[in-house]
């Protein structure tokens, strides 16, 4: 054992202790097994060498195991088995119990016994007296057997005792040798690398002495080089090219064979009696039975042989095949032209050969052509044989394999059941009549609750009153200089005959008396002026409240010379009104301004000349506004919704969201229950008020902008659009009394007449009270009417 | 022609008309006739059966039908064997007629009536003289006018003044050769005298005030002196031309009665002479404006009308009340009766003219329809001489002529459909537009010397003669 060992059993000393503390305390679980061991080593030698245990535990794992052995040995067998250890110990391993003798003192006990036995057997030194008289210790030779040479035993010993190495962690040496010197640390691999960088290797120094010269041993470049390729598991040989050039073996010189030309001996030709009797001794034993012919190979054998396997699909039940199951395409079976020897009539002329040549792969009828070869041997290899397997691999790959369902359902039969419009009738289907003499757009059209008379507005600022049937113009009225006539409305009571329109901030009553006979012009007239005091006494009220804030509304005389045309009553608005719609009794009339803000629906009390505006605010830009036909419910069409309001309770009721990026129009049908909505999206909603806040149908059929929708009032199940492209387009609407049934809508016309005037067509509609039919007021200046 | 085919080719037929003194002698009513015979062989061969010294052109009538081709093609066409007989019925023929002149107006001439020895108010005044044969048109701007024959204005009304009204005329009709009524926008049926002798028409000898709507329609019966009139304000009234038998006209229709009309009546003139009266009778049922009225042609005291509610009523005048309703699926625009049929036709706002059977024991209401209008049927009037041609105006600017006894089943809905002999389109006009626009026919009469005279939106009454 060197030095480092003890070294290491020296260093190792301290941790025991901590080891200890660990296990007791906190890692107590984890160390377990270490503690085992303890506890057995305590076990085992506790009865004799309870002493040394400690000892022995500071060893290295491997001599705790060596000791283990040793240790279990020495109680079962007694004190001479013991005696005859430690002599084995003297001669095999005295250095070491010497060491240990030295280096521990407990273990003086057993070296003294043992000296005893040393002096029993004969001593090593005699005893004489020298000059001065004194004993002199004469050693006797030692002999130099193997063992006994401990040249190489460290003289030096450190003899700090038992105290742990760390003490001297501090100083340079580490301890003191058996003459009190200080055994210095030795040194360690950074000293040793920072020495070796610091010597200049020379090239080719490999750190080796030459053992025939002695001197160091230096290695040239070719030397390194088979080193190199012994490494690399090369041909280590001078000048070996691992790349020769290739010997023709077979070469295309024609050789003369057979080398002799000597002719063919007889017995070549001749039987040989030799193999005939080997054959017939074969023959004989066949039939004997000696030999079998074929003798099948055992099966035990080759199961044996063969690698073991397992049969994955083993438990597998088989599945039922999937209904929509298709097996795997079949190839075709092959024909007699495909035969190596057809019949002649399958073999191809000189000309359809050519033809097959020439056609591009693509277009072939058959990817082989039919050939004739006298035997099968003659056959030569199969070109296409690669090609053929991927073009299978690939029919196997892409083929279906699943039966997909074909929907066989003829488109027609899916369309709902309309009725023909033939059995719709009637409806409008020509123009009847052409009210021409504006200038203009016309803006909108209104025809009278009698069904008489139709009066127009439009941009020429001029509302104008014609006959229904003949298209004659009967009345007509300046309204505005500069602004177009926005909307005309007559008010629905037949009593009396009420024009509303409204031009710019203005909106004007007229009652046309050159059509009235007196008594329907003095009952119009009594309604009109009906109001004219109430605003007179409404200012002392409204003093008391908001005295500063302008009324929503002027109620006004427009001036003599409108008056002496009819127009009898003017109410200025603060900003320009586009819609007027009267409640069916004709006592109120809603407008609409879209472009003012808190202004922009109005409703007006025709017999109390009063303007209330029913929404401080009113989200998006309001479009229209129509009050509902039998209800107190007031709809309120913005940009993109419908909204509609109880106005007895003051609340809204639903908001309609019929999607439509801005909304020009609707309607409400005279049921109440449903709505129509034109969109300057092209689109035409029709809305259920009882299914849903969204359409109910929505009918794209227009090209162009709707401008104006309109359900017929007096009970026909109709409805009209009027668009930018010129066209009015007709609907069958019926709307049936029964909750479970939705509405029929079955378009039924399209009238086309209105010419487009910049991008402007059909402006307004606008149905008969009773007939079917309707009048349409277009951009190209004319009305139309249409029956 | 190749004749041995002629010859070959016989089918039989039997000759039979529904016109007094044109029927052929029974022993030669059944002959042989060879198929390739066209109209104008029969109609010769008809006048030889006659022994006529003036052959009169005849139309011929198989199965309802005119026979336009030879009875060859007409058998084939028709898919009828050549072994049957067939029955012809041989009528005198509608020539087209030609147009003879027009009457220039100011403006759209609303009606027209023509005064002759066999028109109504010619009969009824007895022996007219038949070259003072007159023509009255009444007109969009108020007036009427009496025309003779040559084209020559005899006389024109004054203007009315109704307090600053519209006063159009929509209907006019001769009472009598010295009585004219006329009705208009206003609602007020005026009553002039007209005096041939003197050629002055003048300022209304009576008003007649009941209505609060326009007068669409009046029918005069010259002998009872009553004027039935139709209006808008869904009532007809009865009236009479006698200013004394009428009662005192309500208050509240006259232009006086109101401050703004009345300050307006003195503006535009300042006195007013004409005695005003009101009805004898208001009839009161029509749920829509009232468009045509007419007194039954033979019996005075029963009266029809026709109403935008698409109803025809028969009225029983003397107890104002409605006898029978005969409801029908379109609005009606105008009347006329075929009393030897029993049938009113009647023009509606669905293109079509209606034979309607008003008599309450009729078991279809429809029996006929005329189809071949493309706009409004607003005008009617029979033949002078036969029951069975009729004269339509419509708003597509065509008047059509009819036989009604040229019929086919029709393939949708009940009844027959006719289709027309002849169109008449207005002179001047290239292409004719459904809608009419400028060129609609408001009125049309059709009197045996005078011819077809229609009036309409190109201001001008057309007269056509054969």
């Amino acid at each position: 054992m060197s030095s480092t060992s003890r070294k290491r059993k020296v260093v190792q000393r301290a941790s025991p202790e901590s080891e200890e503390e660990l296990a007791d305390g906190l890692l107590e679980g984890i160390l377990s097994h270490s503690e085992d061991d303890s506890e057995e080593e305590s076990e085992s030698e506790h009865d004799e060498e309870s002493d040394a245990s400690s000892v022995i535990e500071g060893l290295s794992d491997e001599d705790e195991e060596e000791k283990d052995i040793e240790s279990d040995e020495v109680p079962s067998d007694g004190e001479e088995d013991i005696r005859e250890q430690l002599r084995k110990l003297r001669t095999g391993d005295s250095h070491s119990k010497r060491s240990q003798a030295s280096g521990d003192q407990s273990w003086n006990g057993n070296a003294e016994d043992g000296l005893e036995d040393e002096e029993d057997s004969g001593r090593n030194y005699t005893v004489t007296t020298d000059a001065n008289g004194n004993p002199r210790y004469i050693y006797k030779e030692i002999e130099p057997v193997y063992d006994s040479d401990d040249s190489d035993a460290p003289e030096t010993t450190n003899t700090i005792g038992n105290i742990p190495l760390t003490y001297y962690d501090a100083y340079p040496h580490i301890g003191y040798d058996i003459n009190g010197k200080k055994i210095m640390r030795p040194a360690k691999g950074e000293a040793l690398d920072a020495l070796l960088d610091s010597i200049d290797i020379p090239k080719g120094w490999t750190g080796l002495t030459d053992p025939a010269t002695g001197k160091p041993l230096e290695l040239s470049e070719e030397e390194l080089d088979v080193l190199k390729k012994l490494t690399r598991n090369e041909v280590v040989e001078e000048g070996y090219n691992p790349y020769p050039e290739m010997v023709h073996y077979f070469s295309g010189k024609l050789e003369v064979m057979p080398l002799s030309a000597a002719p063919e001996p007889k017995r070549r030709f001749v039987p040989s009696k030799h193999e005939a009797k080997r054959v017939m001794k074969i023959v004989k034993a066949i039939r004997e039975g000696r030999i079998q012919p074929y003798k099948p190979p055992p099966e035990d054998e080759e199961e044996e042989l063969e690698l073991p396997h397992y049969d994955l699909w083993a438990d597998e039940t088989p599945r039922p095949e999937h209904s929509m199951h298709i097996p795997a395409p079949k190839l075709p079976p092959p024909g007699y032209d495909q035969s190596y020897h057809p019949p002649p009539e399958y073999l191809p002329d000189p000309a359809e050969k050519a033809a097959w040549e020439q056609a591009d792969e693509e277009d072939r009828e058959k990817e082989y052509l039919p050939r004739d070869h006298e035997a099968l041997r003659k056959v030569p290899g199969y070109e296409r044989f690669v090609k053929e397997k991927f073009e299978r691999c690939l029919d196997l790959y892409l083929a279906p394999r699943v039966r997909r369902n074909k929907l066989n359902i003829d488109p027609e039969s899916l369309l709902p059941k309309l009725p023909s419009p033939e059995e719709l009738k009637p409806f409008p289907t020509t123009c009847a009549a052409i009210f021409r003499g504006q200038e203009g757009r016309v803006r909108s059209v209104s025809i009278d609750p009698r069904g008489l008379f139709v009066a127009s507005g439009g941009d020429d600022g001029y509302v104008r009153v014609w006959e229904l049937l003949t298209g004659r113009q009967l009345w007509n009225a300046k309204l505005s200089d500069e602004d177009a006539v926005d909307a005309v409305r007559w008010r629905p009571n037949k009593d009396s005959a009420i024009l509303a329109a409204a031009a710019g901030e203005n909106i004007y009553l007229v009652v046309p008396f050159a059509i009235l006979s007196p008594d329907v012009e003095q009952s119009s007239r009594d309604v009109l002026d009906a109001g004219w005091g109430y605003a007179a006494s409404k200012p002392s009220t409204s003093t008391n409240g908001i005295a500063a804030k302008e009324p929503p509304a002027r109620w006004s005389r427009p001036g003599p010379r409108l008056e002496g045309k009819g127009v009898l009553v003017q109410a200025t608005v603060r900003s320009a009104v586009k819609v007027i719609h009267w409640h069916r009794r004709g006592d109120y009339f809603a407008t609409v301004s879209p472009r003012g803000q808190s202004s922009a629906v109005a409703i007006h009390t025709l017999s109390k000349h009063l303007t209330q505006l029913p929404f401080r605010r009113l989200k998006g830009l309001a479009q229209s506004a129509q009050f509902h036909p039998s209800k107190p419910i007031f709809f309120v069409a913005t940009k993109n919704s419908i909204r509609s309001y109880d106005l007895a309770k003051q609340e809204l009721v639903k908001i309609l969201q019929p999607g439509a990026k801005w909304i020009s129009s609707f309607d409400v049908h005279p049921g109440g229950d449903n709505l129509i909505v034109g969109t300057y999206d092209k689109r035409l909603l029709w809305h259920d008020l009882d299914l849903s806040t969204k359409p109910y149908k929505t009918l794209r059929y227009h090209q162009q902008a709707i401008r104006a929708v309109a359900f017929h009032q007096g009970g026909m199940p109709l409805f009209a659009d009027a668009s930018d492209d010129g066209s009015l387009q007709i609907f069958h609407g019926k709307v049936v009394g029964d909750l479970m049934e939705n509405a029929t809508i079955v378009p039924l016309k399209v009238l086309k007449g209105h010419q487009v005037k910049s991008r402007l067509g059909v402006m307004d509609v606008v149905w008969h009270p009773r007939e079917p039919w309707c009048v349409s007021a277009g951009a190209d200046g004319t009305c139309r009417l249409w029956c | 022609m190749d004749p041995s085919i002629a010859d070959t080719a016989k089918v039989q037929i039997r000759l039979s008309t529904r016109e007094d003194g044109l029927e052929v002698p029974d022993d030669s009513r059944l002959l042989f006739a060879p198929t390739s015979l066209r109209r104008v062989d029969l109609s010769r061969l008809v006048n030889n059966l006659l022994h006529n010294d003036t052959p009169i052109p005849f139309e011929f009538l198989v199965n309802g039908q005119f026979l336009r081709t030879s009875i060859d093609e007409f058998l084939t066409q028709n898919g009828i064997s050549a072994e049957t007989t067939l029955n012809v019925e041989y009528t005198r023929a509608f020539i087209p007629s030609l147009h003879v002149s027009t009457f220039e107006h100011d403006d759209w001439v609303s009606a027209v009536d023509i005064l002759s020895t066999s028109s109504p108010a010619g009969h009824w005044t007895g022996n007219y003289p038949q070259e003072n044969t007159r023509i009255l048109s009444a007109s969009y701007d108020g007036l009427l006018r009496v025309w003779d024959t040559a084209g020559n204005v005899l006389a024109t009304s004054s203007a009315p003044h109704n307090g600053g009204r519209i006063t159009s005329l929509k209907s006019a009709k001769w009472l009598s050769d010295k009585k004219i009524a006329a009705a208009g926008m206003d609602g007020v049926v005026r009553v002039y005298s007209y005096d041939d002798s003197t050629r002055t028409l003048g300022d209304a000898t009576l008003e007649l005030y009941n209505h609060n709507w326009q007068v669409d329609n009046i029918a005069v019966h010259g002998p009872s002196h009553r004027i039935l009139a139709a209006s808008a304000d869904t009532t007809i009234s009865l009236f009479s031309s006698r200013a004394k038998e009428n009662p005192a006209a309500p208050e509240s229709l006259l232009p006086r009665s109101t401050a703004a009309s009345n300050k307006r009546q003195k503006l535009s003139k300042p006195a007013h002479s004409a005695p005003a009266r009101g009805a004898l009778a208001t009839l009161r049922s029509h749920t829509a404006p009232v468009s045509a009225v007419l007194f039954a042609p033979n019996d005075p005291t029963v009266a029809y009308s026709a109403s935008l509610d698409h109803s025809l009523k028969t009225w029983d005048l003397p107890t104002s009340s409605v006898v029978e309703t005969r409801a029908t699926s379109h609005a009606l625009l105008s009347m006329a009766a075929l009393p030897t049929l029993n049938l009113v036709a009647t023009g509606t706002s669905a293109r079509h003219i209606s034979l309607i059977d008003p008599r309450a024991s009729a078991t279809h209401i429809a029996v006929m329809t005329l189809r071949g209008h493309a706009n409004a049927v607003v005008s009617l009037d029979t033949h002078p001489r036969s029951e069975y041609g009729l004269v339509s105006g419509s708003h597509d600017g065509t008047v059509r002529v009819w036989d009604v006894r040229s019929v086919r089943t029709a393939t949708e809905g009940q009844g027959q459909v006719g289709e027309s002999v002849f169109v008449i389109e207005r002179e001047g006009v290239e292409k004719m537009r459904s809608h009419g626009e400028g060129v609609k026919v408001f009125d049309v009469r059709w009197e045996e010397e005078t011819g077809i005279v229609s009036a309409g939106e190109d201001k001008k009454v057309q007269i056509n003669r054969h």
